[in-house]
């Protein structure tokens, strides 16, 4: 049997601001729970085609595991949940320095 | 320090034109991410996990006081309000966009800065002593060669596309404070039996997956030599380095597999029958780069300071910082400051606009308008009068940036990890400030003595975790963070590369197992004189590897 | 594909004879000149049969040239530099910068004849090319087709000084100006410290 197939979607770096975007229904996303969720082998490769032709907008497109939650898509592994959170892990810039002082 | 002349304006000024019109070339598909990607590497700009990230080079990690400032402009308008100082000597911005890039490198070549190489396969920034033209040890300073080295090697025809990047290294005292042995070419400037000043030439050192120390190539390397003996090497590396893969492209390996004999063989011919002339820097080039690295005026100052030695006696806080931060001057009266970048449970090297301001404040009040980024993250004011240092120390408690720590457990080293980079498998930053945490107290840091800690976030090594005492470095296994231990690593004096402990921590372990392994040394060091690498160098593994796997 | 020079686009002389192809009858050894279709007679043969290229040379001096790989080191070639009119040195991806020092290798050595780089570059590296002593380029149709003349010939003029001495060809490329030499020609007027060390 077939091993079941990982839902996955398409993410990749917006190429004018460097943002994380996923693909959507049309066009992409800076939310990865708006992103298209390819259930089988053929949507992945559709949406694998869709992802390489925007290489102009979009850099680098690769495919994300994902687990389906209420409210749409969220990754499995521990970098692309951070990459989707759009942060770091950690308190940086003028906001820690000041909760240290403090 | 180094002023441009209307040449290196124009030079500069040119390239930030190219990258613009690079970047439109990239926009209307002319140059697809294939080829534009090396290019935007060469001028300094990766891509990262959330975003672009512009790595600025800091030559030789030298840094005028409206440098400092246009830093942290840029820092405020184009980025988040802050910047991260690298184990090279540069500042990283993480959040520009694109689209703003060519406006930040304009703003960078108004105070006759830029990003050129500081990343691709190509000559990488050269790094320095950030005690150069200070330390009373030194036979010259070696940013002149630094600064020789910078303007040869930026757009070099031959060398911009070579099979992997190529860092360069110049130390001019006998202690080595910019790590020579861990570069693809370590420089060690000397003096000969008739009192002519040249090179050691290492070649072959590096980090990454495959750690080496150096070897030596050429005991003693004439000044006027310098350019056509580098190209050579650079040739012979171009020609042979390995292309099939990456992680074997480096020059370590090339020498590695040929062996430093067949590769000076191979370089010694190359130098033989090349136009060494024509090649060379011309004399006078030396003369004109090394008058602007002459010693600043300096007003004379008294070999004590009353006031100085009354806030020693009445701060006992100033008495630790200038005991562990501040260092020896050629001047009498002088002390240089290192500014420590690792306050407790803070991101190493990291630093606000705000806080850069107030650096740029100090430095030009107090430290003849300079600064340095040492490789260890952190910034020293080279020249500090004895009098002046309880106001820069009051300073710089201001702004959170007073830690006496320079050396010590919580001066750690990190690489930014998987919170920013798009290569790692691990976090670094939490795991330092977990530490760092753990060992905050200021007796403690000071009863451990030196102890150098060193965090990569993947097998890359950008934490150097392979040449400190006590070196991590992070792993994914099967979807975990796992943090394996190295000890007994060393860059300079007599480096060495750390060994394993053994299997690896979860992130939550690993500052136990740091204080394991520390507590262990304080349990087994013949005195407190003998430090952590000291111990470790005369014990071996045996008693750290039972403390940490065996005691539960 | 599309050749160029410092002058823009030009015309291609030479025929590439590809692995064991047969040199065109047009370029017959007897040195009879048939109706060759866009060459003059002139080949380019593979390194590989250096003998064959040195036959034909000997015969019809001036249409001949090599084809090298850029694992092949050129000092050997030195003693027949005479006999190759073109030298083509091969560039399989714009990131393999091998082909830069073989150039430059050949003209360190002597090499006065043409020098060809083959190969994808782009046009981003053309100032480099002409710097390592390359008179031309070959580009393949994919990456002629994206990248204009226009975009070439601009590149020359992006960056116009350059810090290191020695580069350029013997006399034919285009060269960025040298800033040491600029320098001294100014004559150290412009010395920003106090007093000269080292």
């Amino acid at each position: 049997m077939a091993k079941p197939f990982t839902p996955v979607v398409f993410a990749g770096n917006d190429l004018l601001d460097g943002d994380s975007v996923y693909l959507a229904e049309t066009g992409w996303t800076r939310d990865v729970r708006g992103a298209a969720v390819a259930m089988t082998v053929e949507e992945r490769d559709a949406l694998s085609a869709r992802a390489i032709a925007d290489a102009n907008i979009v850099v680098g497109p690769y495919e994300v595991q994902v687990a389906l939650e209420a409210d749409g898509a969220w990754p499995l592994k521990r970098r692309e949940q951070i990459k989707a959170s759009g942060e770091t892990t950690i308190a940086v810039g003028p906001k820690a320095a000041i909760a240290r002082a403090a | 320090m180094y002023r441009y002349d209307e040449f290196d304006h124009q030079f500069v000024q040119e390239r930030v034109t190219e990258f613009r019109g690079q970047v439109a070339r990239r926009l209307t598909g002319e140059l697809n991410e294939d080829e534009f990607k090396p290019l935007r590497l060469m001028n300094g700009l990766y891509l990262q996990l959330h975003a672009y990230m512009l790595r600025v080079s800091i030559p030789y990690g030298t840094l005028a006081s409206r440098q400092m400032r246009m830093l942290a402009e840029i820092a405020e308008r184009w980025d988040r309000g802050y910047g991260h100082f690298t184990t090279r000597q540069n500042i990283q911005f993480n959040w520009p966009k694109l689209r703003d890039i060519p406006e930040i490198l304009d703003a960078l070549a108004s105070v006759e800065m830029h990003a050129i190489q500081t990343s691709g396969n190509c000559i990488r920034n050269v790094t320095s002593d950030p005690l150069a033209g200070v330390a009373p040890d030194e036979i010259e300073d070696p940013r002149i060669t630094a600064e020789v080295l910078r303007q040869w090697s930026s757009l070099h025809p031959e060398f911009t596309f070579l099979g992997r990047k190529f860092k360069v290294a110049v130390t001019g005292s006998e202690t080595d404070r910019a790590a020579v042995a861990v570069h693809d070419i370590g420089l060690q400037i000397v003096r000969n039996a008739e009192g002519e000043v040249g090179f050691r030439v290492l070649v072959g050192g590096g980090q990454g997956r495959s750690p080496f120390v150096a070897k030596e190539l050429r005991a003693f390397l004439p000044r006027e030599d310098l350019l056509p003996y580098l190209t050579a090497a650079l040739r012979v590396y171009n020609l042979h380095g390995r292309r099939d893969n990456k992680f074997k492209a480096r020059i370590k390996i090339l020498v590695h597999e040929l062996g430093i004999e067949a590769y000076r063989d191979e370089v010694e011919a190359e130098f033989a029958a090349m136009d060494r002339a024509t090649v060379a820097a011309p004399w006078e080039e030396w003369e004109r780069i090394g008058a602007y690295f002459a010693l600043p005026d300096l007003p004379s100052r008294a070999e004590e300071d009353a006031g100085f030695e009354r806030a020693l006696r009445t701060d006992p806080d100033f008495a630790a910082w200038v005991a562990q931060n501040t260092h020896a001057h050629r001047v009498t009266g002088y002390r240089a400051a290192t500014v420590s970048l690792k306050p407790v449970g803070g991101v190493p090297g990291d630093a606000t606009a705000e806080q850069m301001r107030v650096l740029a404040d100090l430095a030009e009040a107090h430290s003849a308008d300079e600064m340095r980024v040492t490789h260890e993250q952190n910034i020293v004011l080279p020249h500090v009068a004895l009098g002046d240092l309880y106001t820069v120390f009051r300073a710089l408690a201001g702004i959170g940036l007073d830690a006496p720590n320079r050396g010590l457990i919580t001066d750690i080293i990190a690489c930014p990890g998987l919170d920013y980079c798009a290569l790692a498998t691990a976090r670094s930053i939490p795991v330092a400030q977990a530490i760092s945490n753990r060992f905050a107290s200021t007796e403690r840091q000071a009863e451990i003595g030196p102890l150098a800690i060193k965090i990569s976030g993947c097998i890359n090594a950008c934490g150097h975790h392979h040449v400190a005492h006590i070196g991590i470095l992070g792993i994914d296994k099967a979807g975990v963070e796992s943090y394996q231990l190295t000890l007994g690593g060393e860059p300079a004096d007599v480096p060495s590369i750390g060994e394993r402990t053994g299997p690896g921590f979860g992130f939550d372990e690993v500052p136990g197992a740091i204080e394991t392994i520390v507590d262990r040394y304080l349990e087994l060091r013949e005195s407190p004189r003998e430090t952590f690498l000291q111990a470790y160098r005369r014990l071996g593994m045996a008693p750290f590897k039972e403390a940490l796997y065996e005691a539960a | 594909m599309r050749l160029l020079d410092r002058t823009g686009e030009i015309a291609e002389r030479w025929t590439f004879v590809e692995g064991d192809d047969p040199v065109p009858n047009d370029l017959a050894p007897d040195g009879t000149v048939t109706d060759g279709p866009v060459s003059d007679g002139a080949v380019i043969l593979p390194h590989a049969r250096l003998g064959e290229a040195l036959l034909l040379a000997a015969e019809r001096p001036g249409k001949t040239g090599l084809h090298l790989e850029n694992d092949v080191d050129p000092r050997p070639l030195v003693e027949h530099f005479g006999a190759l009119s073109l030298i083509s040195v091969a560039f399989p991806s714009f990131a393999d910068g091998r082909g830069f020092s073989i150039g430059r290798r050949l003209r360190d050595l002597g090499y006065e004849g043409r020098l060809r780089a083959t190969g994808p570059v782009i046009a981003d590296q053309f100032a480099y090319l002409l710097e390592c002593g390359f008179d031309e380029v070959w580009l393949p149709a994919a990456v002629a087709e994206r990248q204009p003349v226009e975009s070439w010939l601009a590149q020359l003029s992006k960056v116009n000084l350059s810090y290191q001495r020695g580069q350029g060809a013997t006399g034919q490329g285009e060269r960025r100006r040298s800033i040491l030499d600029r320098r001294r020609q100014a004559g150290g007027a412009q010395t920003g410290g106090a007093q000269a060390s080292p």
